[in-house]
């Protein structure tokens, strides 16, 4: 797999390349701003585009919307975005047209780099990624509707769907046979009113709308 | 807002409303003396009688025009300051009323001197208790200048706010995900390649006390621990002593409100830091003492001088001393030596 990065410090370019090329992923090109990001994407072509939002020179959101650009110019790149904060409105910005292969991360998910790798893997297949405060954060904003009647089990069965987990990843994680997990998952599209849908990544960005849905 | 009751300047009334007013009295008057003068175009025509009429009525107009002339005018003063241009403004009037009547009838003797004298004298003691009661130009221009401080010191904290963040984003934060990274492969290489592990391990070490030198950094361009602890004068030498350059330091002080010794403290950091990058100089003297109400904070080097005043350094520290009520001296001919000076008062 071919990745390219964008981060401005240093520091964290270096480390996340070291990283990455441990786990057997390539990173073809390492930049540090927007203009020269779109100039890589177009040149190499990669699978996954890993860029921190904040890059210069206002230091802002440059990063998103260079990744955006990216993506016009060469729509089959997949985003991960990392940061060092969640902003809701960046969250609503990528999924923004139901794209899928995005990925929305706080950079403390590199930590776990086995799950970071993963999700990197995941992205660039066409799924999502998304950091679980985000996800609690799309809930909060929920409260008070449908989500309410679900069960504490089907709203842990919902958080991981959102974040992009495959049903086998969401077995493991809580511990359930995955007979049980597509048991939920089925009642929890019933109790919100989705249609239930076959594939994997059409029902996480399902879930991602109804979640991101104004009130 | 502050308890002190503070004199506040007028907002000048809308132009257009006052003219207005002044436009429809005149109209009114003119129409009124038109109106007299036909009738007494139409009956008597022997001696203007109206005048006796038409005299008031311009008394009352010129008072009306003066009064909204002064009011739109956009100076801004203060309500007591109006109130005597005002009435010196109708006192005119009335006067100029006066002499009319006079010019009309006895025309011998000018007994309008009268009227003269005793308004003329009302009005110089009405002018003199305003100014001496309420010192009304010192005032306007204080409200001026605390106004202006005021901007800018707000606009120097939120400078001060945002380089504090950017520091914390790109130093100690960015060393901790570093850090965090390295963690992350060494756990990972644990069983596969313990000593790729340990490599990974002393690297990780070496990254938190670095991230831990950052923080110290940007506490100390906050607010130093040895200023608060020790005071200026310790937190000075202490400055000198890490300089690479030779710096003697006269200090003769007592211990002053916290906010006077920062702004001191980093008057005298930021001119060391400018001296050692641009300067040259062998040697610097830096000297602290009171003088009066004020703290005294003087930097000189021997170096090449031509020092910036408006630099950005220079300028965020003047903004940092006025706001204090303070002023900021650069002295810096080029060939040096360079003096830069601030002086902080310190009783409150």
């Amino acid at each position: 797999m071919r990745v390219v990065i964008a981060e401005d410090l240093a520091l964290l370019r270096d480390g996340l390349t070291r990283l990455l090329r441990d786990n057997d992923v390539e990173v073809v090109a390492a930049v540090a701003d927007g203009t020269e990001l779109v100039a890589a994407v177009e040149a190499h072509r990669p699978d996954v585009a890993i860029v921190d939002i904040r890059l210069p020179p206002t230091f802002h959101d440059e990063g998103l919307r260079a990744a955006l650009e990216a993506r016009e110019k060469v729509p089959t790149t997949a985003i991960l975005i990392v940061s060092q904060y969640i902003e809701q409105t960046y969250t609503a910005e990528l999924l923004a047209g139901g794209r899928a292969g995005v990925g929305y991360l706080l950079k403390d998910r590199i930590f776990n780099v086995a799950e970071f790798v993963s999700a990197v893997h995941r992205v660039a297949e066409g799924g999502t990624a998304l950091d679980p405060e985000v996800v609690a954060q799309l809930f909060s904003r929920r409260r008070g509707s449908a989500i309410d009647e679900l069960s504490e089990r089907e709203r842990e069965v919902l958080a991981l769907m959102a974040e992009g987990k495959s049903n086998a990843a969401i077995a493991d994680a809580l511990v359930l046979t995955v007979g049980a997990v597509e048991k939920h998952i089925a009642n929890i599209f019933t109790k919100l009113g989705l249609a239930p849908s076959g594939n994997d990544h059409r029902r996480v960005l399902a879930v991602l709308a109804y979640l991101s849905r104004p009130e | 807002m502050t308890d002190a009751p503070t004199p506040t300047a007028t907002d000048p009334i809308a132009p257009a409303t006052l003219r207005l007013a002044a436009a429809l009295v005149g109209v009114i008057a003119g129409a009124i003396v038109v109106i007299l003068t036909v009738i007494w175009f139409v009956t008597t025509r022997g001696y203007y009688w109206p005048i006796w009429v038409v005299l008031p009525l311009a008394l009352v107009t010129a008072v009306v025009a003066w009064v909204a002339w002064v009011l739109s005018s956009p100076a801004e003063r203060t309500w007591l300051s109006l109130g005597v241009t005002i009435t010196g403004g109708i006192y005119a009037a009335v006067l100029g009323c006066l002499t009319g009547v006079w010019a009309l009838t006895t025309r011998s003797y000018f007994w309008p001197i009268w009227p003269v004298l005793g308004l003329g004298a009302v009005w110089v003691v009405h002018a003199a208790v305003v100014r001496l009661l309420v010192p009304h130009s010192d005032m306007h221009d204080r409200i001026i200048a605390l106004t202006s401080t005021r901007s800018a010191a707000i606009d120097a904290q939120e400078a001060e706010l945002r380089r504090i963040e950017r520091d914390l984003h790109d130093g100690a934060q960015a060393r901790i995900v570093a850090l965090g990274m390295t963690i992350g492969m060494a756990e990972q290489k644990l069983a596969s390649d313990p000593e790729g592990a340990r490599r990974l391990l002393a690297e990780a070490r070496g990254g938190a006390t670095e991230a831990l030198d950052e923080l110290r950094d940007l506490a100390r361009g906050i607010r130093p621990p040895v200023l608060q602890d020790r005071g200026l004068a310790a937190a000075v030498s202490e400055l000198a002593l890490r300089s690479p350059l030779d710096v003697r330091v006269q200090a003769d002080l007592p211990r002053l409100p916290p906010a006077v010794e920062s702004a001191a403290y980093f008057v005298v950091a930021e001119a060391l830091a400018n001296a050692a990058k641009h300067g040259g100089p062998t040697h610097i003297a830096v000297r602290l003492a009171t003088s009066g109400p004020d703290l005294v904070a003087e930097v000189t080097d021997d170096g090449r001088g031509g020092a910036n005043p408006n630099g950005a350094g220079l300028t965020g520290l003047r903004h940092r001393v006025e706001a204090l009520d303070g002023r900021l001296f650069v002295v810096s001919p080029p060939g040096g030596p360079t003096v830069i000076r601030a002086d902080i008062p310190f009783r409150s």
